[in-house]
């Protein structure tokens, strides 16, 4: 009795593993990673240098954590082909991740005492104990995942890989100590080579539409004699050319099987000049804006969002370029020859079908009517923002985009069941509660400019603004979200085929995983905790009311009951900060 | 050879572009590091990606 019992009990807790967990040998490194990076990235971002203020040996840097970093990085990347063809599934170690989480909990807890001022706590013989646990808590992390069998066939199976992967680290954390110096401002030759560089280009053109031009090399600052402005190192733009180099680097390597080389490469430079050049045009334009209209705010948002939207530009025309350019791709035989034989659903696929390969690998045509509606709000978003100071006045623009959008994927869309029943608004009411429960807590609503920019519009222009506000709130955002996040996103978990998974075939994992990447969505910082989880809170209520009947309709209902009560929230007792 | 000098790029332009995105995010810099707009602009390009990735016809 009890051994069925016992037995019942491992095969549940097996199936729940097996479920939520990849079973075999790169599925685990790969869950490894990620877990370490999250770590990283969630608890210690912004918690102090961290783990940098780890302190082993008596050497106190950040060495600790980007030479494994950029090793694992390596010895993943070069050693995943060995590992694939492994299909003997592997346990999961849980009780010795549930003391990994005990001994990041410790870390977490010392980090933000110290914080909080606990001076006795920066003793070195907390730094030694926190430094201690961080590395036992990632040794029973790694061994939990990947049991030391494993990681010795692991290892054993790739040669020296683990050797060149150390070396890879150490010129990884040298060389990004290096590229360091193309923005820091010290006295080293390589400083400011960034900023000189943007600085004297911005005067050339601007000197073409401007008369009095004025520039001072000493403080980086150009413009004109009212409104000068000081390239930053930031505004330099070595973090778009960071951001496109990054992108260019992983889309020629996850399609390297598919492009010339070394011809490909060569796309690369010309991104980076695009985006080099975009910089450039997007610090003339802010001069002439804040020129033109005589103040520092006029620009304010030109200067946050025309960053981003060039670097959107500059990531889609090169991706469309080494689709388009015929001499970069490679001919589909080639491709077929390359890769060998393939297999698809467990189906052989001969060379001869490559092209047929290829198309399969592509996404459903059906994704236009599910996405575009929702990249249309964020692209308005941008224009909107752009053209904004702190007040985002054109705000009725997403409303424009997002009806526009809805009405020409209309015929599509009207394929879905809209109905709804009563669940859909009782699950809107229940995410509207749950979201201003910490409203609640706090006795006094946040400070917002909003109000105070409004209060300062005419009643036409303040209730016209508010009353898109609303419609976007209501119709057009929930509409439009949940097409994207549970239309598409969490069938697209199930199955590539998302178009033809019903709405009731949502597995738990596909639901919290797009629910998840909704929560994202609404975080206004890293370390936003809070809106993160409300956010994946949301999502899981609207994704219930989805698979509740299998109907669109009552995730779409929910969504707009929650944002209506928000609104009447928002109007009724003037607190502009939920907006 | 072609190898060696795809996987070398590869790693050197991931390595280096990640470094530059990853000071920037740590230490703030300007305001095109607002994390809620770097993931509204990120989403846009995955999914603009997404759509321009479709099948031809079905």
């Amino acid at each position: 009795m009890n051994s069925d019992r016992g037995s019942t009990q491992i095969s549940r807790s097996h199936l729940i593993t097996s479920i939520l967990l990849p079973r075999r040998l790169l599925g685990r490194l790969y869950l490894f990673g990620a877990l370490v990076a999250l770590e990283y990235v969630y608890c210690f971002s912004g918690r102090g240098n961290f783990p940098g203020h780890l302190k082993i040996l008596g050497v106190n840097t950040d060495l600790y954590g980007q030479i494994p970093l950029f090793a694992y990085v390596v010895f993943l990347g070069f050693g995943r082909s060995r590992w694939r063809p492994q299909k003997e599934e592997i346990p999961f170690g849980r009780i010795l991740f549930g003391v990994h989480v005990l001994c990041m909990a410790a870390v977490l807890s010392i980090t933000v005492a110290t914080q909080k001022g606990l001076g006795w706590l920066l003793f070195d013989t907390f730094s030694y104990t926190k430094s201690a646990l961080y590395l036992l808590g990632t040794v029973l992390l790694a061994l939990a995942c990947v049991p030391p069998r494993s990681w010795v066939q692991a290892i054993r199976s790739t040669g020296l890989l683990w050797l060149y992967s150390s070396l890879a680290g150490v010129a990884g954390w040298y060389l990004g100590s290096s590229v360091k110096l193309l923005w820091t401002a010290t006295s080293n030759a390589q400083s400011g080579t960034m900023q000189s560089g943007t600085l004297y280009a911005v005067k050339a053109i601007l000197s073409v539409f401007l008369s009095d031009v004025v520039i001072d090399p000493a403080s980086f600052t150009v413009g004109t004699a009212r409104y000068p402005i000081t390239i930053a190192a930031g505004c330099s733009g070595v973090e778009g050319l960071g951001l496109v180099l990054l992108f260019t680097s992983v889309w020629l390597w996850y399609y390297r099987k598919e492009y010339r080389f070394p011809q490909s490469l060569l796309l690369v430079p010309c991104a980076l000049g695009c985006i080099w050049l975009l910089n450039i045009l997007r610090l003339c334009a802010l001069i002439l804006i804040m020129n033109a209209r005589g103040s520092d705010l006029a620009g304010l948002g030109f200067h946050a969002v025309a960053g981003w939207i060039s670097f959107t530009i500059v990531a889609l025309a090169f991706s469309l370029a080494t689709q388009k350019i015929s001499w970069i791709r490679k001919s589909p035989v080639a491709v077929s020859c390359a890769a060998g034989p393939s297999h698809s659903d467990g189906v052989e696929i001969n060379p001869g079908t490559s092209a047929e390969l290829r198309e399969y690998h592509r996404e459903s045509p059906a994704i236009r009517a599910y996405l575009i509606p929702f990249l249309a709000i964020l692209a308005a978003a941008f224009v909107s923002k752009a053209a904004s100071g702190s007040f985002e006045w054109l705000y009725a623009l997403r409303f424009f985009a997002a009806a526009i959008a809805l009405w020409y994927f209309g015929p599509k869309l009207k394929e879905l069941d809209w109905r709804f029943g009563w669940f859909g608004p009782v699950a809107g009411v229940a995410v509207f509660l749950v979201w201003m429960a910490p409203v609640w807590f706090q006795h006094q609503p946040a400070a917002s400019p909003l109000g105070q920019a409004l209060a300062e519009l005419s009643p036409t222009a303040r209730w016209t603004w508010i009353a898109f506000r609303v419609a976007a709130a209501v119709i057009t955002v929930p509409i439009a979200e949940e097409l994207a996040f549970r239309g598409y996103l969490a069938r697209r978990f199930v199955s590539r085929e998302f178009d033809a998974v019903s709405f009731s075939g949502l597995t738990l994992l596909s639901i919290c995983l797009s629910s998840s990447v909704f929560g994202l969505e609404h975080m206004k910082n890293l370390i936003d905790w809070q809106h993160l989880l409300l956010g994946t809170l949301a999502g899981l209520a609207f994704a219930a009311a989805l698979r509740w009947r299998g109907r669109v309709g009552d995730a779409v209902a929910a969504h707009a009951v929650s944002n209506l009560l928000l609104a009447v929230w928002v109007l009724g007792f003037g607190d502009w900060a939920q907006w | 050879m072609k190898s060696f000098l795809k996987y070398s790029f590869g790693l050197l332009g991931i390595m280096l572009g990640t470094c530059a995105p990853a000071h920037a995010l740590m230490f703030r810099f300007s305001p095109e590091v607002d994390p809620s707009l770097a993931i509204s602009a990120l989403t846009l390009l995955a999914g603009s990606l997404a759509v321009l990735g479709v099948r031809r016809g079905k």
